[in-house]
């Protein structure tokens, strides 16, 4: 299978010595393409070192992530930092846009740093696709929170990437708000192709996924195909996580 | 990216608004101390006196020496303090050079009527009325020794006409006189009062000697040939503006200073600007951390982001540049006016106003932006983009960078603390003081951060001790130990800056007035301009024992000033005590001088041997050293023979006579009664008012670094306060107070404020210590407590002010909203 990000034996340890941390225990996972992944686990079950690593946020203790077929070990910074911009969108949890940019300077923020002319037709249609078309010339803090997260997911798409991360990109917002940036996500996928990749703790926006990675304590306990926030929630608390 | 930058700018106005201000006022400082330079490097005096002379001819104003460097012969010049005198006979030479049509010599000498402008008030022959040109509106020339003919300008304000009598004044008579006449023509800058010819040279005392010679020329080449006849004499030949300098020559004086002055200043301004933006600057990006890691997570290189610091950085700096450099020029000419009224600068010097102070101070603005920038950016770019993901707030450690640079400018400091507790002579140790001030401030600022945390680790326990106000400032200061350390920077700066400008002035004036209050033993002072026939009336009168006149002037041993004062050395015990302490200064006369320790010192010498010196008028003078004195700071490095250097100086007669003996004020009154002017001083005022002439245009020109730094304190503490909104109002939300709040912040700011007291306070005692062994010889700085309160008084009401207002801006907001808007 064609798999966007490869990780291999991968292992993050925080710290030296006696004091030292595992966030990660030789993860080795390949992400397929054109899929919706949704990884979850309890906190501090390296959910987050996890999209770190996947995405080239951080480098890995030891291990080799594959990013569309590049090796990403042994990269500086910026090698990292114009690998991602082409190659990975990202929408967090909060803060996610440069509230002194209007909507459609920040969807096209990457775009701008990389030094890459806007293909406006294709701008159109994302802004189309999220639903912003009204509102390209506001500031962020004239938007409600799931439009903020809308416009996040615009600026991801923007770059056509081969990955789009989410870190709990629903995680701030409320029950029906989240229900239409998850459905929007799903979009991307069913609709454009897009790879999502996806951390969260609640079992709804698994269900979202098409495939759902269980950590637990740094490793891969467990993978689900076809999820429910049923099926979810069940294994969640056979993995300890509401206890 | 300049799009990029340009919005940033525009959302982000308050950040920048504090680096904009600072960059400001830098500029316009660099700019006004650019005016002073180029007024004393390229300042000219239009010629009044000798206005209508073509070519002038006086004696030469500087010392020469060749100095030999790297096998090099380097020319030195170095102004006197007095003005040289010509022989006569060189206007005889001068005659017959051939294509001169006339000659006209002049003799000037300090001469006063009452009523007249203060200016300064020359009298002269009437021979060299000529040389202005002055003529006739009323009357006639002089011709009897009691005849005068006075300016229009001064008739018109002393109210006198042709047959006036009137009082004039100076070193060797006193004595009504008739005007005979008024001219047409005033001065702008003096008073003229012209003699008879006979009268004038009698009253100028220096015969056969003239102050300068006009020469009329009827060929347009004599000043050439003038100039060759003169060759090998001292005389030196003057024409067009160059005129106004040798008439001016005193002007000179304040122009080397306002070059050295101007430079310290500057320069000075330029590394407190580069300080307080960097500071400023570093707060910014500190507060924009999070957006910072977002760009970083979108697609950022730390390159870009650095090029984006920079850009910002040299846009805020090239309008803050411009706009301070076009409030330079006022600020040059308010100082101006200030050092006019205490005459360090002389009405006849006009400032220099060009655009290329105004260049520099944009360029001063854009590179110290830039020198912040980079340092800032270092930090910048060392934030890692995950940083954006998490809900956290941002804590780092301390750089190893920055701990190295600390402990570099430490080592820095303690050196030129070293080298500063070795310089005694002024010129050297005022901008080595500041320098060294400057220095350990940085020190202090760059370790601001790992001093902050031993701080709040000390204050900690006794801060808690105040149940909610306390406890929470100790545990705010303790989380943000990086922002305390930002604040602290500039207001350890503004203390230890403010009490090193305030108690090096104090410390050296404190000791000479101690000084001098200990070695005047004589019962009165008179003065000041006491004629040596007043003295004499003084030696007559019943009950005094011994009067001791004092004149002052400045001599050059090689090319080094040396402050020297004029003594009559009969009686001299009763009077002065200098603290001797080897020969005795009672053998003073035509050939000798006592020497104070710290210059003989320096200029190696003992009782015995021989000094070679050029006078106030440029006269060589080779004397004997008869003693050696401890009270230097209080009179003088040299003392030499009264009758001596009175023959030296433009005005012979007395600054001070001090009288010995059991005569009373009012018996010493009515012998001077002849002389107007002359009165019974307070001694330890006539100490005092010397100690502080000089410090007053030190406080001028530091005071407005100290007001800069002081902005910058406001600058910095506003923008700490304003960008806790979000914190006050989760505070609120969770059940504080608003008067808790505020509790919290005082305490916050005391904290703050005692350890940037504690630094400063250190930093400038140590600067001090240094300066006061160097200069005064004991390594105890005089610091009045009330100043010193003062100071501290000022910082807290500062750094409360900045924290409070702010506080209560962000605090006016409904809380729920505050949380309720994302960023």
């Amino acid at each position: 299978m064609d798999d966007v990000v490869m990780m291999n034996a991968v292992s993050k340890v925080y710290g030296k010595g006696r004091g030292a941390v595992a966030a990660l225990r030789e993860v080795s996972v390949g992400i397929p393409r054109g899929r919706f992944t949704a990884v979850m686990g309890p906190s501090g079950s390296g959910k987050s070192t996890f999209l770190h690593c996947a995405a080239g946020l951080d480098t890995p203790t030891s291990g080799t992530v594959r990013l569309g077929g590049t090796e990403l070990s042994g990269m500086n910074e910026t090698r990292l930092t114009e690998l991602r911009r082409r190659r990975v969108g990202f929408v967090f949890q909060a803060f996610n846009l440069v509230s002194s940019l209007t909507v459609e300077q920040n969807i096209t923020l990457p775009l701008r740093l990389s030094r890459t002319k806007v293909d406006r037709a294709w701008l159109r249609e994302i802004v189309a696709r999220v639903g912003l078309t009204e509102r390209v010339g506001h500031r962020p803090a004239q938007l409600s929170g799931g439009q903020q997260q809308r416009v996040a997911i615009a600026r991801a798409l923007v770059t056509r990437p081969e990955v789009v991360f989410g870190d709990e990109p629903t995680g701030a917002l409320d029950t029906m708000t989240a229900r239409e940036v998850l459905a929007l996500l799903r979009e991307t996928v069913d609709g454009m192709g897009q790879t999502v990749v996806m951390v969260t703790h609640d079992p709804v926006a698994a269900s979202y996924a098409d495939t759902v990675l269980f950590l637990a304590d740094g490793r891969i306990a467990d993978a689900m195909d076809a999820p429910t926030s049923d099926k979810v929630a069940a294994r969640m608390t056979r993995l300890g996580a509401w206890n | 990216m300049l799009g990029l930058v340009l919005t940033t700018l525009r959302h982000r106005k308050a950040g920048f608004a504090g680096a904009f201000l600072a960059l400001f006022c830098a500029a316009a400082l660099v700019c006004a101390c650019g005016a002073l330079l180029e007024t004393g490097l390229r300042g000219t005096i239009a010629p009044e006196r000798y206005a209508g002379a073509p070519i002038l001819v006086t004696g030469d104003q500087y010392v020469h020496q060749d100095k030999v460097k790297k096998g090099k012969v380097k020319h030195k010049a170095k102004g006197l303090a007095e003005r040289a005198w010509l022989p006569a006979a060189t206007a005889d030479r001068l005659r017959a050079v051939p294509g001169v049509r006339s000659v006209v010599t002049e003799v000037t000498f300090p001469a006063e009527i009452p009523g007249a402008a203060p200016e300064s008030s020359l009298g002269h022959g009437w021979e060299s009325a000529a040389l202005t040109p002055f003529t006739l509106a009323a009357g006639r020339a002089p011709s009897a020794a009691d005849e005068v003919v006075i300016d229009a300008a001064t008739a018109r304000t002393a109210r006198l006409h042709v047959g006036s009598r009137v009082p004039v004044t100076s070193a060797v008579s006193t004595g009504a006189r008739r005007v005979v006449g008024v001219t047409r023509e005033a001065l702008p800058h003096q008073t003229a009062i012209f003699f008879s010819t006979d009268e004038a040279r009698r009253l100028a005392g220096r015969s056969g000697a003239v102050s300068a010679i006009g020469v009329f020329p009827a060929t347009t080449d004599a000043a050439g040939r003038v100039a060759a006849a003169l060759k090998g004499t001292s005389a030196t030949v003057h024409t067009g503006a160059d005129r106004g300098r040798a008439e001016f020559w005193d002007a000179e004086k304040a122009r080397i200073k306002l070059i050295s002055m101007g430079g310290a200043l500057g320069g000075t301004s330029l590394l407190v600007a580069i300080l307080v933006v960097a500071g400023t600057f570093a707060l910014s990006i500190q507060q924009r951390e999070r957006e910072i890691a977002l760009l970083r997570a979108v697609a950022a290189t730390p390159r870009q982001i650095r090029r984006m610091i920079g850009r910002e950085a040299l846009i805020v700096s090239l309008g803050a540049g411009a706009l301070g450099a076009a409030a330079g020029p006022l600020l040059a000419l308010w100082l101006r006016d200030r050092f006019r009224a205490l005459g360090a600068l002389p009405s006849t010097l006009n400032l220099v106003l060009s655009p290329f102070p105004m260049f520099a101070a944009v360029l001063a603005a854009v590179v110290a932006a830039w020198a912040a920038a980079r340092l800032s950016a270092r930090r910048s770019a060392r934030i890692r983009p995950v940083e954006a993901l998490g809900e956290a707030a941002i804590s780092r450690r301390t750089g190893p960078f920055r701990i190295v640079a600390g402990l570099a400018f430490l080592v820095g400091g303690v050196v030129l603390t070293l080298v500063l507790s070795s310089l005694n002579t002024e010129a050297a140790s005022s901008p080595v003081t500041m320098l060294t001030a400057i220095v350990w401030t940085v020190a202090v600022s760059l370790l601001a951060p790992v001093i902050a945390r031993v701080t709040v680790t000390l204050l900690g326990p006794p801060l808690r001790t105040s149940p909610i106000g306390g406890h929470l400032a100790a545990a705010n200061l303790r989380s943000r130990s990086r922002l305390v350390g930002s604040v602290l920077a500039p207001l350890t700066l503004l203390v230890g800056l403010t009490c090193t400008i305030l108690f090096a002035q104090t410390t050296m004036g404190h000791a000479a007035t101690e000084q001098a209050n200990a070695g005047t033993v004589a019962a009165h002072v008179l003065g000041p301009k006491v004629p040596a026939a007043a003295a004499d009336a003084l030696r007559r009168t019943r009950g005094v024992t011994a009067v001791t006149e004092v004149v002052h002037s400045t001599v050059r041993v090689g090319l080094e000033n040396y402050g020297v004062q004029g003594v009559t050395p009969t009686g001299l015990i009763r009077t002065m005590n200098l603290d001797v302490r080897a020969g005795s200064p009672a053998r003073l006369d035509s050939g000798t001088v006592a020497v104070s320790e710290t210059a003989a010192a320096r200029l190696g010498v003992h009782v015995g041997d021989q000094i070679r010196m050029t006078l106030g008028d440029g006269t060589p003078f080779a004397p004997r050293v008869v003693a050696v004195y401890g009270r230097g700071l209080g009179f003088g490095d040299l003392t030499v023979a009264h009758d001596l250097l009175a023959a030296h100086v433009d005005d012979p007669r007395a600054d001070t006579v001090l009288v010995a003996g059991h005569a009373g004020a009012d018996a010493l009154r009515s012998a001077v009664r002849p002389y107007p002017g002359v009165a019974v001083l307070d001694q330890t005022a006539v100490t005092r008012a010397r100690a502080t002439a000089n410090a007053e245009v030190n406080y001028v020109a530091m005071g407005l670094i100290i007001a800069f730094t002081g902005i910058a304190v406001v600058n910095t503490l506003a923008m700490a306060t304003a960008d806790r909104t979000r914190e006050f109002a989760l505070l609120r939300i969770v059940g504080t107070t608003r008067r808790q709040v505020m509790r919290m912040l005082r305490w916050e700011t005391l904290v703050v404020v005692s350890t940037a007291v504690a630094l400063g306070t250190v930093v400038a005692l140590v600067t001090l210590a240094a300066f006061a062994a160097g200069m005064v010889g004991s390594a105890a700085p005089y610091v009045p407590p009330v100043t010193f309160l003062g100071v501290i008084g000022t910082a807290s009401a500062l750094a409360l002010i900045a924290t409070v207002l702010p506080a209560r801006l962000a605090l006016a907001a409904r809380p729920a909203d505050v949380i309720g808007s994302r960023e």
